[in-house]
């Protein structure tokens, strides 16, 4: 699915990613973990194309396709998605007039027709009811005014929306309660493609990248791998008991350790 | 809703005693028009330049003459190329008890220039007025250019009165977030100019809104 080889990346004239290599088969869930500032985000900027960010050296493959050389829109469309640490407001753009852009936008790049406003609404209504997101939500403005949990929640319900063979969570889970948490994770569970459900409708199984600090995510969503960043490379891959151990010890131990290989 | 036709003139308008007037003024060229304001009246008055010719001005001038009017002025231009547009209103409150309000809003791109110059004059005698101002721009292009001058003279004091005037670019975190969810460039830029303009075109009839909203579109 995804394959970074020697990443170096910066942004505002300061190296971030210091050769970092990653492998993401299909289906699989790989967490990233990392103290505040590792470049978890920075990570995310990079494979959505953000132009504020970098990228000096290194390559990155998705689905067989050179990843960098894609605009952002067109990464959009051949399935990543990002649920971003921080949503945007933007104000004067409604939810549905969004939604119904991004959504014929993809469908005009797969070459389908666009979807009829009711075929739109009629999609609209069985993502809101998968991912338990109100419908009142839906007729503002894309985020404004948006409660913490509702913003993470409707990057869910956007995610339900435009069915991503890879998704990047980026701190979804921050700031929410435990109820809050738990209605973004099943949604997300709701939403992702097992590799049964994904034969059955002949499309990839869904990847994700899930950036947490926190082991409590990984209860609801489990990680097939967990991997921790470090001075701009992954010191540490495991499996779902590296994130109990970060909980329970810290990153201390890890970074002494990849501090003590380096020299 | 009245359509005003007035290319390369000057006009004077009178809005008499009571009078409920909506004018729409579109694309104008060379214009200069003066509206007198009588006793309760009611003016509101879109100003709305989306092909401008190379170079326009417009000028309106209303006149509060007596107790209790209203005016709402709004307004927008999109420039291009090398249009100019320069606009400027002039608004007296000669007595008291009267409210107005201006909206402006200019989007400028390649080397358009445009101005906007806003008098707001509130006279000793004009107690509780209430007045507002706001003019806001986004340029499109580094060599747009758009000149924003206020000029506010309040000489009564128990009034309520606020201006605005700011100038920027379109939200780049906006227009980032929009590509991510597979929306092009252009696309995501038509979509925060819309809503940027959206509310300039408050109070027209909504076939006129429909109307206007493709041809910005269109426009831009
Ligand atoms: N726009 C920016 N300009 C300059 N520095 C930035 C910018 N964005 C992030 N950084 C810096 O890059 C580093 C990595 O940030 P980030 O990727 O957001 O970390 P994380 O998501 O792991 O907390 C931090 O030191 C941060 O201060
Ligand atoms: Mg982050």
């Amino acid at each position: 699915m995804l394959e970074i080889k020697n990443l170096h990346a910066s942004v505002g004239g300061k190296e971030i990613l210091k050769g970092l290599d990653l492998r993401i088969g299909e289906g699989e869930i790989h967490a990233l973990m990392g103290r505040n500032g590792a470049g978890k985000s920075t990570l995310s900027a990079i494979l959505t194309g953000n132009p504020a960010y970098t990228v000096t050296e290194g390559t990155i493959t998705f689905r067989g396709k050179d990843l960098l050389s894609m605009s952002p829109e067109d990464r959009a469309r051949e399935g990543i998605f990002l649920s971003f640490q921080y949503p945007v407001e933007i104000p004067g753009v409604s939810m549905v007039n969004f939604m119904k852009t991004a959504v014929n936008e993809k469908r005009k790049y797969q070459g389908l027709e666009p979807l009829s406003a009711s075929e739109f609404l009629k999609l609209k209504r069985e993502k809101e009811a998968l991912v338990e997101i109100g419908s009142k939500m839906q007729n503002r403005s894309v985020n404004e005014g948006f409660s913490g949990g509702e913003k993470k929640k409707n990057e869910v319900f956007q995610m339900a929306m435009l069915d991503p063979c890879l998704a990047i969570l980026d701190e979804t889970d921050s700031g929410l309660d435990v109820d809050a948490l738990r209605i973004v994770a099943e949604g997300f569970n709701k939403i992702r493609k097992d590799k049964a459900a994904a034969e059955a409708c002949g499309q990839p199984a869904t990847s994700a990248i899930v950036i947490t600090h926190y082991e409590r995510l990984l209860e609801y969503i489990r990680p097939d791998f967990v991997h921790v960043l470090y001075n701009g490379k992954i010191v540490r891959t495991g499996d779902a008991q590296l994130a109990r151990d970060i909980d329970e010890k810290g990153f201390d131990w890890i970074e002494n350790e990849a501090d003590n290989a380096g020299k | 809703m009245r359509i005003l036709d007035i290319n390369n003139t000057d006009q004077q308008l009178t809005l008499e005693a009571g009078q409920e007037e909506h004018f729409l003024l579109l694309d104008p060229q060379h214009v200069k028009l003066r509206i007198q304001q009588q006793e309760g009246s009611r003016l509101m008055l879109h100003c709305i330049s989306l092909a401008p010719a190379e170079s326009g001005t417009c000028e309106l001038i209303v006149e509060q003459q007596a107790e209790g009017c209203e005016t709402r002025l709004y307004g927008l231009a999109l420039l291009k190329g090398e249009q100019k547009f320069d606009l400027v209103t002039r608004v007296l409150h000669n007595v008291g008890g009267g409210y107005s309000n201006q909206l402006f809003k200019f989007v400028l791109d390649d080397e358009a220039q445009g101005s906007f110059y806003g008098e707001l004059k509130v006279l000793p005698d004009a107690q509780k007025t209430e007045a507002h101002q706001t003019n806001r721009n986004i340029l499109l292009s580094r060599s747009a250019k758009i000149q924003t001058k206020p000029q506010l003279e309040i000489y009564a004091d128990d009034v309520k009165c606020s201006h605005g005037a700011t100038t920027g670019q379109l939200d780049s975190t906006a227009l980032f977030y929009m590509q991510q969810r597979g929306i092009s460039l252009a696309s995501a830029r038509r979509l925060l100019l819309a809503a940027f303009l959206g509310d300039v075109l408050q109070g027209l009839p909504e076939e006129t809104t429909a109307q206007l909203e493709q041809q910005i579109d269109a426009a831009l």
